[in-house]
């Protein structure tokens, strides 16, 4: 991919994620889910 | 082929950083926290005023919030009660990760440990008293086996009086606040 293309696709990602887990609460709380799973095993 | 490789790595990194960024900003001024971001000063509910209650109900309470007023912030947390006083657990102290994730503690046990426990919607003014070792550390473990890992053995009783021990979980009482702690507030 094109230093162009792939810059515009992390800006596009940048904006919808972040706005899908402002806007979305089942979405945020299934990723906090899996982060607090990530740490409750990694940081022993 | 090594552009793409790199590529497909900065885009997975950049989904983590987003979302830690995200959630992190989302929840730092809520009335509470999220279920692992921490949240800003809990405002809604009760506050609770005049002598301490049977503290046992919060045997049927998993989590509380429990907001630190300096810095402030509140996160979800562990609750045990043993002999009448209520204590919360901080694990994973001894870790990297444990560190970036319970940096509360470390705000607590430096600072006056004012605190405020929402627990069932109700707000108690409090003050967190690092418990490193006593009598009270064996009751505390039992109680934590109980809620949190799977039932009260011996073995998962001395497993948490062991992670006391060595430091890897730090135990904080909450207790009544001291009139030289409100003072100082």
């Amino acid at each position: 991919m094109k230093t162009k293309n792939y810059l515009i696709l992390c800006a596009v990602i940048v904006v919808v994620w972040s706005g899908i887990l402002m806007s979305v609460p089942a979405v945020s709380d299934i990723v906090e889910q899996v982060m607090i799973g990530f740490l409750s095993t990694y940081a022993t | 082929m090594l552009r793409i490789i790199l590529q497909v790595i900065g885009i997975i990194v950049l989904f983590g950083a987003v979302t830690i960024v995200t959630l992190k900003f989302d929840n730092m001024d809520a009335d509470g926290p999220s279920i692992l971001f921490p949240g800003g000063e809990l405002i809604s509910g009760d506050l609770h005023t005049g002598p301490d209650p049977d503290w046992t109900f919060t045997d049927d309470v998993f989590f509380v919030e429990l907001q630190l007023d300096g810095p402030m912030s509140s996160r979800r947390i562990f609750i045990m009660e043993s002999e009448g006083k209520i204590y919360v657990p901080s694990g994973y102290m001894q870790s990297f990760l444990g560190r970036l994730w319970k940096e509360w503690a470390f705000q607590a046990a430096e600072g006056d440990g004012l605190a405020v426990a929402r627990i069932n919607g109700i707000r108690y003014e409090r003050q967190l008293v690092r418990i490193g070792e006593g009598d009270a550390i064996e009751g505390i473990a039992q109680k934590m086996a109980q809620k949190y890992a799977g039932g009260g053995g011996p073995e998962a009783v001395a497993r948490g009086m062991q992670s006391v021990s060595n430091g890897d979980t730090w135990l904080f009482e909450l207790a009544p606040r001291t009139s030289v702690a409100v003072g100082s507030k």
